[in-house]
């Protein structure tokens, strides 16, 4: 009998079969029930917007990938997951040119410029969210009022900054907020619909349940010592959760995995400073919310949280 | 002398059913795969066997016989004279055809080995141990039949200068495609608890615990009516729970320390099949001539539980099973997550055999190794809270203080972190890799 060529490699010879591609597929499901409530609200303006940033951010995905001769890694799908995030902290009426510049930005920027996925020191979406922050703020602010559904055209946020506490009633109740229907960024408003998605990501582990929790630990605790110290002028900690960005930050843009902790305790830490600068920012700040800025700022902590190692066994 | 009380099956099954469960952080649930029997099936000896002189860990021992010498069954072949070696003997009748000075080695390097062609008439040595129980472990050569066998004398005589006070036996199949274990405990129960009265005495313990996977409920029910001093302990079924120090953790609640063994705080493992065997040195004099493993992968829909003489060409243990190597396949001693492969089916089965796994040419993974995204799930999955990403980058760049810093000496090599990664990191090959540059730069000093 011939002896059969055998293979001889290390361990293990078995694979999960786990790989980006399925987690961004995985993580762009989970952004559909927002990404539905928005088209609810504000129409197919939103989906206009959708579909200009993901299909913008994976052509120059390929376009900037082919100039810098790297292998191309569209399928990874990153980009479009990007592209797709991206969307969901725009306006509504958000014009196609600021896009582009945006979704250039995420991949320029955000992730080839350190070397391709995995070395990006930043999440590449905040650095986009920031430059349009900064460069248009008119764009950035051109909310949709829908007659008949909305009593404002101002975000929950900007009525609390501008127009004080005693104002927040008139236009909103709580289930408002937690169904979405408010104006704000398209994938923001809805609390319910983002929560779906989030608890589907942490069932499929994609991401864990660390930063999430303790990213709203945060907002709770600082905005409820802001409550009990002065109830008149302060909005409760349902409020702070439930307006404004906090369950798009803290389940799908704080837990981006190359700018966030690993460890238990780093991801712990990590989410309460996010939640404790975005309620910073929202009572001291120029900016009425916070939420994204915040863990933007909290990431460049990130290689020093990193160093918080868990106990090893034995040790 | 009292006698346990008497209690109705349907009692003991609540017994059963409220038993101790225990398990450890991190881990892998794999899943297994069906076995076709409850029993085993013997592989029919075959024309010529090897027996490599070294079958564990420890030194070689010293060819007893010459070539051309006649042997039986149970002759020994190479006779242990200390604490790091144990007896070889043959395993068929017959011819001692070759004595080889060098002979492959499944751990690496190479080891003498005597090849021995059979008269298939398998004619009995006659010639009776004697001795005491320990000096009959020693001349039958009962090693600790796990992933490093060690000499059962020589771990019995290193757990009494260290004054161990607790046994656990270890009844969790190596991997957890593997059943022969769980199948040995509900079919030998009764040689089994024999050896572990035997081995306990030895040692003398005050505690026994008997580990075994929670859903092996046949294997459960009958070693807890069978042995009634020991405590039996349910697992959870998750891969690597066959590992000493998560044996430890989930039974004990205890963790050893760092670079340490069991014994260091009290502990003494051995494996199921060892007191099968201690029973069978001690009671029946009979030597260490076979082993039980399960057959697992290749195209069977089913694992198969064989026994199998020790020196049998891994080659005829898989024809006898029906497995096919299709194309250019995989083999594996022990499971497909902490199992070597090996590079020829000539390699015969020894006492260090766990299990065989094999892999098509269409199964055998791969791992080209992408760039880390930091996703964390190796830390997460990691039963020895180690991060796993860091080490092996560190390993990779050559980093090996950083490395020793982290923990790199923590690691027991179970393979987790690279089935689940993403970005198919081999991240074991790495940190072994880093481990024998440190033994290397060590030795060199």
């Amino acid at each position: 009998m011939k002896t059969p060529e055998l293979v001889v490699s290390t361990i293990p010879h078995v694979h999960g079969g786990n790989s980006v591609q399925k987690m961004m597929i995985n993580f762009m499901i989970a952004l559909l029930p927002a990404a539905g409530m928005s088209v609810y609200f504000f129409g197919p303006g939103a989906i206009v917007v959708i579909a200009i940033s993901v299909v913008s951010a994976v052509a120059w995905e390929f376009i900037i990938q082919k100039v810098m001769g790297r292998p191309l890694a569209i399928s990874n799908l990153t980009g479009a997951a990007s592209g797709l995030v991206f969307a969901m902290m725009l306006p509504p009426t958000a014009p196609w040119w600021m896009i582009c510049i945006g979704t250039f930005i995420i991949i320029l920027l955000g992730k080839e410029v350190y070397g391709g996925l995995g070395n990006n020191p930043f999440n590449g979406v905040l650095i986009a969210w920031l430059v349009l922050q900064m460069s248009f703020r008119g764009e950035m602010a051109g909310w949709i009022y829908v007659a008949g559904e909305f009593l404002t055209e101002s975000t929950p946020l900007e009525i609390l900054k501008f127009e004080g506490l005693e104002s927040i009633p008139e236009y909103f109740t709580i289930a408002d907020l937690f169904i979405g229907r408010t104006t704000g960024f398209i994938g923001e408003v809805s609390a319910i619909a983002l929560l779906i998605g989030g608890v589907f990501l942490i069932v499929r582990r994609v991401i864990s349940w660390h930063i999430p929790v303790s990213f709203m630990i945060g907002v709770v605790f600082l905005s409820g010592i802001f409550w009990l110290m002065n109830p008149e002028e302060c909005a409760d900690p349902i409020f702070h959760l439930l307006a404004g960005g906090v369950f798009l930050a803290a389940f799908f843009v704080a837990t981006d995995m190359p700018s966030s902790p690993t460890t238990p305790i780093g991801m712990l830490t990590y989410g309460f400073l996010c939640g404790l600068v975005t309620m910073v920012i929202r009572q001291w700040g120029a900016w009425d919310d916070g939420a994204f800025y915040s863990v933007f700022l909290i990431s460049m902590l990130t290689p020093l949280l990193d160093k918080i190692k868990p106990k090893a066994y034995g040790r | 002398m009292q006698f346990p009380e008497y209690k109705d099956p349907v009692e003991r099954k609540g017994e059963i059913n409220n038993m101790k469960v225990g398990t450890f952080p991190g881990g892998l649930n794999l899943g297994s795969i069906a076995s076709d029997t409850s029993t085993f099936h013997e592989v029919p000896s075959s024309g010529t066997v090897i027996i490599p002189l070294k079958q564990y860990s420890g030194k070689a021992c010293e060819p007893a016989v010459k070539k051309k010498d006649e042997v039986k069954v149970g002759s020994i072949i190479g006779e242990s004279t200390g604490n790091d070696d144990a007896s070889v003997h043959a395993t068929v009748s017959g011819v001692v055809t070759n004595i080889f000075k060098k002979y492959p080695d499944m751990k690496g390097g190479t080891v003498p080995a005597i090849e021995i062609e059979s008269d298939s008439k398998n004619e009995l040595d006659v010639t009776v141990f004697e001795g005491t129980d320990i000096e009959l472990i020693q001349k039958a050569g009962v090693v600790d039949l796990d992933i490093d066998a060690v000499p059962l004398h020589s771990k019995i005589a290193l757990a009494k200068e260290k004054s161990v006070n607790t046994l656990i036996v270890n009844g969790v199949d190596v991997e957890s495609q593997f059943s022969s274990r769980a199948v040995l405990l509900s079919e030998y129960a009764g040689e089994i608890a024999a050896g572990i009265d035997i081995i306990s005495k030895l040692l003398g313990v005050t505690s026994v615990h008997i580990g075994v996977i929670e859903k092996a409920s046949s294997a459960i029910s009958s070693i807890s009516s069978a042995c009634s001093t020991a405590q039996v302990v349910g697992l959870k079924d998750k891969h690597p729970q066959s590992l000493r120090e998560l044996l430890v953790k989930a039974i004990l609640g205890k963790e050893i320390p760092q670079g340490g063994i069991p014994e260091d705080i009290g502990v003494t493992v051995i494996s199921a099949e060892t007191a099968l065997f201690v029973a069978r040195a001690v009671n029946d004099k009979k030597p260490v001539i076979e082993r039980f493993i399960t057959v697992a992968g290749g195209g069977l829909s089913k694992s198969k539980n064989v026994l199998v003489r020790i020196g049998t060409p891994i080659k005829e243990v898989l024809d006898y099973c029906g497995v096919s190597v299709g194309g250019a396949g995989k083999v594996i001693i022990g499971g497909p997550m902490m199992g070597t492969a090996i590079h020829s089916t000539d390699m015969p089965i020894t006492k260090e055999t766990t299990g065989i796994f094999v892999q098509n040419e269409n199964e055998i993974a791969e791992f080209p190794s992408g760039v880390c995204i930091k996703c964390g799930l190796c830390i997460d999955i990691c039963p020895m809270k180690l991060m796993p990403f860091l080490i092996s980058g560190l390993s990779e760049a050559g980093k090996y203080a950083m490395a020793e810093k982290n923990d790199i000496h923590g690691c027991n090599e179970c393979g987790c972190c690279s089935y689940v990664c993403p970005v198919l990191i081999p991240m074991v090959h790495w940190i072994k890799f880093g481990k024998s540059e440190i033994r290397a730069q060590r030795s060199s000093e």
